[in-house]
């Protein structure tokens, strides 16, 4: 049981054009069995903080510790932390009992048959008993995964650390593996660091989630605080599918001025704003309302250019009548909708989020029945 | 041999149209013949005996086994004559008593005389010996130390490629010259090895003249002249290894020499059979190099092997039958080296 703190931990690279900076300037903390998730685009630096982590990449400023000890030095043969990797990297040559008992050989000093006791106890966790003599080559990618998650769960150890260990399989089972990983997870209470580049395991499966964008910790929260209340422009877009909504526009006289259309501001926005004139408005495709008939000023007449049927759901691309301008509005899926209708969007003001186009700072988000997020939340 | 180049011509010119044959026969080459929409019991139901094996051997060999034959039968021939056919009747020449200056081996009285001699002849038993030893001490040690230099080499280090190619140049030297270049290093008087031994205060010895040693001061130079080429074998069966299992084992607390000796070393199964086979035979072939240390037949005492003893007992003593018999068993030991490597690879299906 084991709480991680990372504090300023920043990594660099030589490279032949100078100095690449991969990860900067990162500081969380992990709590005692808490999922955190790591979320982000491929290149962002996800794997190489989980490496440092893991004692498997060198940390070149600021600390990680483990139970409140720095580990900097500590080398990862010594950390107590137990690794999931993309690849699996089982042992081709031993058995599936072999590559489990061999973290258990190596770090403890157990007797055999209490280590032969833990293998069949958690291959019987896993469902794999059957297959504890089998070479992993005769092993489906189903099966491969249940036993690299086999060999770090045997071993108990205070961190477990995950690197996209379901990317490698097809979505069905994908879906399975991250119930079924939950769950595990849960039951075992672990604190666990869990690297993926899916958001929808991001979404579902951590207690919070940390988003990182080049290197740098975009936002750190639960995952319905960050869908939203994202923190920046970034996390707004990263998360959620369609993703947001953007357009750039300009706060002028009460207004947001767009190139296709004007959009009016509440007096609680206005404030919000505080003299930023350069703006981003964001709204997510499920908030937008298509409706028959203009109504009030937040609506705007629109053309439909593309429906995707979804089945549940129609993802309507939308065009405005002046302008060049385009939006993504999710639709329910028995509306009859085709491309060439005109359609009236409108875009709700409690709905919308705003940000700073310069820092992409988020400066207003959707107005939530705050009581209805805590409560989610709870 | 009629049919076959028969069907041959009709593969390769079917399309010419100037096969003339009729009936029965235009049937052997396959073609579709244009008189077959009238059935004729008494040619269309008996193809003749020729076709008939023709059909036969293409239903067991497949279908272009005739056709094909034309690229594979001559070197197939050729092979069969002067390798198969040299050592059959290298077997036959054994079972005589031929030696001397007689015309030709008397083939009509074939017996084992030439095997129950070589093993009572304390000579062969010894280089049959120094042959085992050579083979085993040769093969294991160069595998040591070219593992040791892969793995070295696979860390990472600066000037990779020119350490690769500085180890692994030897082997392109001939076995004259290396055995030359040892030659000098092992000298009594000036020799580099013992000018070095000589200034920590051991020797001088003699490497080649005292027998207890000279065997294993041979195994030395060749170990030397193929330890590259093991380390080549080895560096590309350690760039096969994903770097994970290397991370996978360090997270699971092996240390460094755990992590190579349980999870890495294992895995280099196969590129550890392929070089023993490889310099298993080098072993046996290291005749070059005892014929050039010394410029003739007659290896140091203690060094010789069986490959020196068959080429003396022949040509130097004229015992053509006795060599025979020893080159008999030298092969019987080249195929107890490469049998069972074939048997793996086949199972492993490489073959």
């Amino acid at each position: 049981m084991a709480t991680l703190e990372l504090d300023s931990v920043r990594k660099t690279f030589q490279d032949d054009s100078g100095e690449i900076v991969a990860v900067d300037d990162v500081s969380t903390a992990i709590d005692d069995g808490e999922f955190l998730v790591v979320v982000g685009p491929s290149g962002c630096g996800k794997s190489t903080m989980l490496r440092m982590v893991a004692g498997l990449e060198s940390i070149t400023s600021g600390t990680v510790s483990l139970n409140n000890r720095v580990i900097n030095d500590v080398k990862s043969q010594d950390r107590d932390i137990a690794m999931v990797f993309q690849s699996y990297a089982l042992y081709p040559h031993m058995s599936v009992r072999g590559n489990m008992s061999f973290g258990l050989e190596e770090s403890t000093d157990l007797p055999d048959d209490q280590i032969a006791e833990m293998v069949s106890e958690t291959a019987e966790l896993l469902g794999i008993s059957n297959l504890l003599e089998r070479r992993p080559t005769d092993l489906s990618g189903g099966q491969q995964q249940r036993v690299a998650l086999g060999r770090a769960i045997v071993r108990d150890p205070e961190v477990f650390l995950m690197d996209e260990p379901l990317s490698n399989l097809d979505a069905k089972l994908r879906a399975q593996m991250r119930t079924e990983l939950q769950r595990l997870q849960e039951d075992l209470g672990v604190t666990t660091v869990y690297v993926t580049h899916d958001q929808t395991e991001a979404m579902t499966m951590g207690d919070r989630i940390a988003i990182l964008n080049d290197g740098r910790l975009q936002q750190v929260a639960t995952p319905l605080e960050c869908y939203h209340e994202p923190a920046n422009q970034f996390v707004a877009g990263f998360l959620g599918e369609p993703s947001m909504n953007f357009f750039d526009v300009r706060f002028e006289r009460g207004v947001l001025v767009g190139d296709a259309f004007e959009y009016p501001l509440g007096p609680e926005v206005r404030e919000a704003l505080d003299g930023t004139t350069d703006l981003v408005l964001g709204i997510r495709p499920e908030d937008i309302e298509l409706a028959e008939t203009a109504s009030n000023d937040h609506d705007f007449a629109t053309t439909v250019d593309v429906v995707e049927p979804m089945g549940d759901e129609n993802t309507v691309h939308l065009k405005f009548d002046e302008g060049v301008e385009t939006m993504i509005a999710t639709a329910d899926g028995f509306t009859r909708i085709s491309a060439g209708d005109d359609v009236v969007a409108r875009i709700p003001a409690e709905s919308i989020h705003v940000f700073d186009r310069e820092t992409g700072e988020a400066l207003r988000n959707r107005s939530l029945d705050s009581k209805t997020l805590s409560a989610a939340l709870e | 041999m009629f049919d076959l180049y028969r069907r041959l011509s009709g593969a390769l010119g079917r399309s010419s149209g100037n096969d003339n044959a009729s009936g029965n026969e235009a049937r052997t080459d396959g073609g579709v013949v244009s008189d077959r929409s009238v059935p004729e019991p008494g040619s269309e139901s008996d193809p003749g005996p020729l076709a008939r094996v023709g059909a036969a051997v293409d239903r067991r060999l497949g279908s272009d086994f005739l056709e094909s034959s034309l690229f594979w039968l001559p070197p197939f021939l050729l092979i069969a004559l002067f390798v198969y056919g040299a050592i059959i009747w290298n077997l036959l020449i054994s079972l005589t008593d031929y030696r001397g200056f007689a015309n030709a081996p008397d083939y009509g009285n074939l017996d084992f005389e030439m095997y129950t001699r070589a093993l009572a002849d304390p000579g062969f038993i010894d280089a049959a010996v120094n042959t085992l030893i050579l083979l085993v001490a040769f093969t294991g040690a160069t595998l040591a130390v070219g593992l040791l230099l892969a793995i070295l080499i696979d860390r990472g280090i600066r000037f990779e490629n020119a350490f690769r190619t500085i180890y692994l140049l030897p082997m392109s030297l001939s076995f004259v010259v290396t055995a030359q270049f040892w030659l000098w290093m092992y000298n009594f008087n000036n020799g580099i090895v013992n000018l070095l031994l000589g200034t920590v205060g051991i020797g001088p010895i003699s490497f080649l003249g005292d027998q207890t040693i000279v065997l294993w001061a041979v195994i030395f130079a060749l170990m030397w002249q193929f330890s590259g080429y093991a380390m080549v074998v080895y560096l590309a069966g350690l760039r096969a290894i994903p770097t994970e299992h290397y991370e996978a084992a360090q997270v699971d607390g092996a240390s460094t020499l755990k992590m190579y000796w349980r999870v890495i070393i294992p895995q280099l199964k196969g590129a550890t059979i392929s070089a023993a086979v490889v310099l298993m035979v080098f072993g046996m072939k290291a005749f070059d190099f005892l014929y050039s240390l010394v410029g003739g037949y007659r290896p140091p005492n203690g060094a010789d092997i069986l490959a020196t003893k068959m080429v003396r007992e022949a040509y130097a003593n004229l015992n053509w039958a006795y060599g025979a018999a020893i080159a008999i068993v030298l092969f019987g030991m080249a195929l107890a080296v490469i049998g069972p490597y074939l048997v793996y690879e086949y199972r492993r299906n490489n073959l």
